[in-house]
């Protein structure tokens, strides 16, 4: 219990862990203030809390496939407000940026009720059964420790930048991340036969199987699969199109008015 | 407040259960269907035979009293299946193979797989 503890609480965190990290050294190296994580970590918890109260009903929902909805929806509610934190961000005005912290709130929000539901759901399941609680919440503390510390290790590594580096990396890592949200969004809506299935372009579970520390940590940060389908891959391709376009309509605009 | 929340779910509730009974008639009418239960943290069947190039439902039924999570990096498919609950899981058309699958909660003892076959 104690491993499968630290491995699954691990898993959910580190994709969070991540993106919070990054828009922590984006507000950092763009002097806003960090207040925003506040309301994020709130409307985050109140979110997993809801949706993991509610999963039986949700789970019924579009004759048993709500819960692939719910979170596909989440995920491509990701994938859009990093899209919009792009463009805001690259379009520079005064009256642009200071949406920026609602999009940031929003975007952990998301992460955070779709991360954090499967964790209550855990926990409260284990805590139903006396012997489990010790090893679970051990794990499960220790899984949550090693998240967060590779989430500082990303915000520290990310600030050690050359600071001419530091933006154009987070701005990469979005397009990654919205890359990875939109793919996962994608897998989700197959499982539900909402999308249509498409074939498996490539294996590369042989050298980096998906279950490694290495296959965890990438799936993570950059989305790592090992056997993708082809209409995985297209919804990654557009996640990171959709930042990337983003910036360059933000960037003519911003040429175009000084 | 209270008052208008409550039979504001229901609604909604009843309004999503009807769309959802109305899209699985048109969407997935002649798919089969596989049954596996989950009791005792174990899937019976732990080894789920389903035909080449087909799509199949799979309908997970946790007779459980904890929640589990249905996973395979080989199906790529993840899902949570609360405590005396079901599931419905969508797999293939898959080429012959085996593509194992286990419950990420209790991955000790939950292992199974898939055999696909011509």
């Amino acid at each position: 219990m104690f491993l499968s503890s630290v491995v699954l609480i691990l898993q959910e965190i580190l994709e969070a862990a991540l993106l919070v990290s990054l828009l922590l050294a984006f507000s950092r190296i763009n002097n806003l203030r960090l207040y925003w994580m506040g309301g994020a970590l709130c409307l985050g918890f109140a979110g997993a809390l809801l949706l993991s109260l509610n999963m039986v009903a949700v789970s019924e929902w579009f004759d048993y496939v709500g819960q692939e909805v719910v979170n596909a929806s989440l995920q491509l509610s990701i994938t859009l407000l990093l899209t919009l934190l792009t463009l805001l961000y690259t379009l520079g005005s005064p009256a642009t940026l200071r949406w920026l912290p609602l999009c940031m709130v929003l975007s952990v929000a998301c992460a955070l009720t779709r991360e954090g539901s499967e964790v209550f759901i855990y926990i409260q399941g284990a805590l139903s059964q006396p012997p489990h609680v010790r090893p679970t919440l051990t794990g499960a503390g220790i899984g949550a420790g090693i998240g967060i510390s590779a989430g500082v290790l990303l915000y520290y590594g990310l600030l050690g930048l050359p600071r001419h580096w530091v933006v154009p990396s987070c701005l990469l890592l979005m397009a990654m991340i919205a890359g990875n949200m939109a793919a996962q969004a994608a897998m989700l809506l197959i499982q539900a036969d909402w999308l249509p299935y498409s074939l498996v372009i490539w294996d590369s579970s042989g050298w980096l199987p998906e279950n490694s520390i290495t296959g965890h940590l990438l799936y993570a940060l950059i989305g790592y699969e090992a056997t993708p389908s082809l209409l995985q891959a297209l919804a990654y391709g557009a996640g990171i199109l959709s930042v990337a376009l983003a910036w360059h309509v933000g960037r003519i605009r911003r040429t175009t008015a000084s | 407040m209270i008052n208008i929340i409550k039979p504001l779910r229901k609604t909604l509730h009843c309004l999503l259960v009807g769309l959802s009974v109305l899209w699985a008639t048109i969407s997935t009418a002649g798919t089969p269907v596989i049954e596996i239960r989950i009791k005792d943290h174990l899937f019976f069947p732990d080894t789920v035979p389903v035909p080449v190039d087909t799509k199949v439902k799979l309908l997970v039924i946790n007779e459980d009293s904890t929640p589990e999570e249905f996973e395979s990096y080989e199906l790529n498919r993840e899902k949570v299946i609360p405590g005396h609950h079901k599931a419905i899981i969508f797999i293939g058309p898959l080429p012959a193979g085996e593509y194992p699958f286990f419950g990420e909660f209790y991955p000790k003892t939950a292992q199974g797989k898939v055999v696909v076959t011509p």
